[in-house]
């Protein structure tokens, strides 16, 4: 794609999210909402700029990134070696498999109260959550991908002398690692998203508790202003993420 | 020897099941507190919940609001993906808005959406649409992005107007990927369902869930947890069905479908 197809389309992908702005802004100023239910959309970025100066909110934030993460990670590690393991050996793949296909579909924020019962209310509840729903994208798209890698290979491995046991590591994990990373992308979305859940349903910090408490009390513009964050979060995350992705498959024909 | 071999591979997912279960209930009995019942006794909550017609009418119409907000993102956006994978012009314009709007939790949008049309079930079908909406897009848009170019031109040179081909070609060829998206799309109204239910405590089976937490009636969460997974396994398995028998001639790409939340 050539650089000027590149600027006319992030030119014409501005103009809905300018539009919905203006929209807003409009619906506000002609009086169609009251302002106590939708704030004009400067307000609502004035005080976000002004919450992300002060400490308190800073805290908040680093409250949710932390689970995010913990969260993030356990799925990502577990996800991993599950995926490679039913990849590489059968008898694993014949336990796993059947347990994947019924915990995969179920929802699960239904888990939650056994979670806050069984874990208390503190940081491992919510953690728990996110690595639960995060660790199944990873875990089956390592599997696919780890069963997908081209035999030929692993013959020319072999043929080259590479041990059996070496393989695993030196062959089909790089081999997968575009599929995994497609996996982590979905998973870092669904964690950004469970944390806040979790936070909304019980919380005494974070940023869903935030909007819980604001809602709480009809201040609509502290509403606004977690949830922006949130996808701001969301949206800085993934561009890391992409950055890691073109890192790591520096070497790889398509990306 | 290949008909034990089916036999054992179908009831897989039940021993499953039984074994998850089994596993649930060593575990309740090893660790025996009040607040976390073995699953036989959190089996044999369920009857008395499905039982009375309080909750029945509750988990009823939930359903009944999943459905509609589900029917209504899969009317919306299929053709808004397909027609983001067949114009680059459509694509560019959507693509940075769903970027923007896909990690806020829709259930999140709950509160200021409750302020605006009422606890009712308008606001609540309101937030399952949009949680669908987005994945049914994304997968519509990536189907009809490898529709194959020389189907299309084939279906030009035979006289198919555009609208035309969008239905007789871009449509059934990027079936197998709705439909990956549908499954998607499924999972995540249960979820936003049980969420925007958990949010506005006034009818449904979060609320009959969350209402059962904070009185401490632990049998009846368990009950309600179980009730809530069937659900989501039972409608994935007939939506696994279904798309068997809609889509027979391609390859299923992934048994399980890969992203929700």
């Amino acid at each position: 794609m050539n650089p000027r197809a590149v600027t006319s389309d992030v030119l014409l992908g501005i103009v809905p999210i300018a539009l919905s702005v203006a929209l807003w802004q409009t619906i506000v100023s002609f009086g169609y909402a009251p302002v106590t239910l939708l704030p004009p959309p400067g307000h609502v970025f004035m005080r976000l700029a002004q919450q992300l100066a002060t400490s308190e909110f800073q805290q908040e934030i680093a409250a949710t990134l932390f689970r995010l993460f913990t969260g993030f990670s356990i799925a990502v590690i577990l996800g991993v070696t599950v995926g490679l393991a039913a990849a590489a050996s059968p008898a694993i793949n014949a336990v796993v498999r059947p347990i994947v296909r019924v915990l995969a579909p179920l929802p699960k924020v239904a888990l939650y109260p056994a979670l806050l019962l069984l874990l208390g209310f503190g940081h491992e509840s919510k953690i728990t959550l996110v690595a639960a729903d995060a660790l199944f994208p990873i875990l089956l798209s390592t599997y696919y991908g780890a069963s997908m890698v081209e035999q030929k290979l692993i013959w020319s491995a072999m043929a080259a002398g590479t041990p059996r046991g070496q393989i695993l590591f030196k062959v089909v994990l790089p081999a997968a690692v575009p599929s995994i990373l497609t996996g982590c992308r979905i998973g870092l979305v669904i964690s950004c998203i469970v944390v806040f859940l979790a936070e909304m349903i019980t919380s005494t910090d974070g940023l869903g508790h935030l909007l819980v408490t604001a809602a709480r009390t009809f201040q609509a513009v502290d509403m606004f202003v977690p949830l922006i964050t949130i996808s701001l979060l969301g949206l800085i995350l993934n561009g890391l993420l992409q950055g890691l992705r073109s890192y790591l498959l520096r070497g790889f024909p398509e990306v | 020897m290949i008909a034990a071999r089916a036999l054992i591979a179908r009831a897989a997912p039940w021993l499953a099941c039984l074994g998850l279960l089994g596993a649930w209930q060593a575990a309740a009995l090893i660790i025996n507190t009040d607040s976390f019942p073995t699953a036989w006794e959190a089996i044999r909550a369920i009857p008395s919940i499905l039982g009375d017609k309080e909750s029945l009418i509750n988990i009823l119409a939930s359903l009944r609001r999943m459905a509609i907000g589900f029917g209504a993102a899969v009317i919306v956006s299929i053709p808004l993906g397909l027609m983001m994978g067949r114009s680059r012009a459509v694509a560019a314009f959507f693509n940075p808005l769903l970027m923007v709007t896909y990690p806020v939790p829709k259930a999140a949008l709950m509160p200021i959406i409750m302020l605006w049309l009422g606890v009712g079930d308008i606001a609540k079908m309101l937030v399952i649409f949009l949680g669908v909406s987005l994945p049914v897009i994304y997968h519509s848009f990536q189907g009809a992005k490898a529709v194959e170019e020389k189907m299309l031109w084939s279906g030009a040179a035979m006289g198919l107007w555009a609208p035309q081909r969008m239905i007789r070609i871009v449509l059934p060829a990027a079936l197998p990927e709705i439909l990956t998206g549908c499954r998607t799309g499924l999972v995540l109204a249960l979820i936003t369902m049980v969420t925007s239910e958990m949010i506005a405590r006034q009818s449904g089976a979060g609320n009959i869930l969350f209402n059962a937490l904070d009185m401490g009636q632990y049998d009846t969460v368990y009950a309600m947890i179980i009730i809530i997974g069937a659900m989501g396994i039972g409608l994935d398995a007939a939506f696994e069905n279904l798309r068997g028998r809609l889509v027979k001639w391609s390859e299923p790409g992934f048994e399980i479908p890969l992203s929700f939340a």
